[in-house]
């Protein structure tokens, strides 16, 4: 009962909605939040590459910004290994696709503090 | 710039009507009205036009009155799936303006413009402009209450932006004493015909008597009148008085969990025998059973509800049971549902059904039986005639005994909210 008071609650309760309706709705706002890729041109991709082989040469965290439909998507951490065959990278133990990067910052070391 | 929100209420006129309008031109100047069932005489108006209005023709009568009023009367057959895709398209004008929008219902919905209004001018100027393009898009007229909340732009919508000539009203706090407190307390946005009287009998004929009463007095005011547990509503219609409401204009509102799935209908004709009732009751849980597969919850609480035929001697009864563990699997529900009819059916005739699944859990964990060696053989089955409907609809594959007399699912299949898809 008390929830009629807050938030949204009063409007939630008190609407007439048809279930059909409901679906459409949530499907269009799914439709809305996904995204598409990013096209990287020559010059950005010879900036991944650089901060990739960086990080992994010299162990130098990095923050990727990655592909993913719905949401947003950044890897930080230090790059472990890349598969060129698989067109695949590891950070932190987990794979990633090389072709899903949409952009990456070498994460100066005297930035955060510690030095 | 104004610290206040901007919020408009946008409701479209005789949604239905103005639909069929738009699709048939032929019929512009014509008295038109949307009609539950036009075979039937006793089918009801969803929708008139503005047209039928004139000759007193009102939403939710009999069909047969409306033609005695109005014997020229063009009846249209609903067509709910072209409605909800219309109104989808609004949905979608009105995101071009902003990206916060509510739908409320079919033919209302509540968009947040704080962040637009400097493009535009003003309020006014952009309801115009939404106004124009709905217009000249569809053929559908839009009305736009504005205020600074939700409860006030609803309001300005309902009483004012309807009955104006430019369909847009501005409603501020400023103006409240001049305006919403001298309406009559009918007039109040949740309040019917009950709490009318109850309100009346209070001395609080209008909606400014109810916001000046102080909400203390209020609440022992109503808990004398309606028992115990009315502080809540007395300050949710306090707060309605007074236009207080700070609920946001929120777009992901209807992708909550809900916390039951349930069908109901009303039986063309009364059920008499139990095997006719549970015809219908599987019918209803295959629907329940197959909302919740849909969204991956299984229910642990099934509810039965049935409604005796006759008005002047209620009976029936609502119960629920708990079944031993969450599922989703049509028949295992299927069996508790019985079992409650068993239990609680009185003998009397039926005239609704209604069941529903409530505490889910997700469906990807599950209780594995020692018993009940064939669950994974219909689960695999369930997802196949799930995927199907999906495909081709409701109708493509059916349960024997939806074939029987008493079967509706059929008939069920055609319809959106019990009307012609």
């Amino acid at each position: 009962m008390r929830k009629k008071l807050e938030g949204n609650g009063l409007w939630e309760s008190s609407r007439m909605m048809l279930p059909e309706h409901k679906v459409a709705i949530n499907e269009l706002e799914k439709a809305l939040r996904q995204r598409t890729r990013v096209e990287l041109d020559e010059q950005e991709w010879e900036h991944v590459a650089r901060s990739v082989t960086d990080s992994l040469q010299q162990r130098q965290p990095i923050t990727l910004r990655l592909f993913h439909p719905l949401e947003e998507l950044t890897v930080i951490g230090i790059v472990d290994r890349i598969d060129q065959l698989k067109g695949r990278f590891m950070v932190d133990g987990e794979w990633f696709l090389i072709g899903d990067i949409e952009g990456a910052a070498i994460q100066d070391i005297e930035d955060n503090g510690l030095f | 710039m104004s610290l206040n929100r901007v919020i408009m209420l946008a409701d479209c006129q005789s949604f239905y009507a103005s639909v069929e309008k738009a699709e048939h031109p032929e019929y512009h100047d014509s008295p038109l009205v949307v009609a539950g069932d036009p075979e039937r005489r006793s089918g009801i108006i969803l929708a008139a036009c503005p047209i039928a209005k004139k000759f007193g023709v009102t939403t939710a009568e009999r069909l047969g009155d409306s033609l005695a009023k109005c014997p020229d009367l063009v009846i249209i057959k609903p067509r709910m799936q072209l409605y909800i895709d219309i109104s989808m398209q609004i949905t979608q004008i009105y995101q071009a303006y902003t990206d916060l929008v509510e739908p409320y219902s079919i033919d209302e919905q509540f968009l947040d413009v704080t962040g637009s209004i400097h493009l535009y001018g003003s309020p006014e100027k952009l309801a115009h402009h939404i106004q124009a393009r709905i217009s000249s898009d569809l053929g559908i007229y839009t009305r736009f209450g504005i205020a600074e909340n939700k409860m006030l732009a609803k309001t300005a919508c309902d009483n004012y932006a309807k009955k104006n000539e430019s369909g847009i009203f501005e409603l501020t706090k400023e103006m409240l004493p001049d305006t919403l407190w001298t309406l009559p307390i009918a007039k109040m946005f949740m309040v019917g015909s009950r709490m009318t009287r109850h309100f009346q009998f209070m001395g609080l004929e209008t909606i400014g008597k109810l916001a000046a009463t102080p909400l203390e007095k209020l609440k022992l005011m109503l808990r004398r009148k309606l028992g115990k547990n009315s502080d809540i509503n007395a300050e949710l219609y306090w707060n309605i008085a007074n236009g207080i409401d700070n609920s946001p204009v929120a777009p992901g509102t209807h992708e909550i969990a809900p916390k039951a799935v349930g069908h109901m209908m009303t039986l063309p004709r009364d059920y008499e025998t139990l095997a006719e009732i549970k015809v219908v009751l599987l019918e209803l849980t295959e629907l329940v059973c197959q909302r919740c597969r849909g969204k991956g919850y299984m229910g642990h609480v099934v509810s039965v509800g049935l409604m005796g035929a006759n008005y002047d001697r209620p009976s029936g009864f609502s119960r629920q049971m708990k079944m031993d563990d969450p599922t989703n699997i049509t028949n295992q529900v299927y069996c508790a549902a019985v079992r409650l009819v068993l239990t609680h059916w009185d003998g009397y005739p039926v005239r609704k059904v209604g069941v529903s699944l409530t505490q889910f859990s997700q469906d990807d964990e599950y209780q594995l039986s020692l018993f009940d060696t064939k669950r994974e053989k219909t689960m695999a089955l369930e997802k196949a005639t799930d995927a199907l409907k999906k495909k081709y609809g409701d109708a493509v594959i059916l349960r024997a005994v939806s074939n029987t007399p008493a079967g509706q699912a059929l008939h069920r299949s055609e319809k959106i909210g019990g009307h012609y898809k």
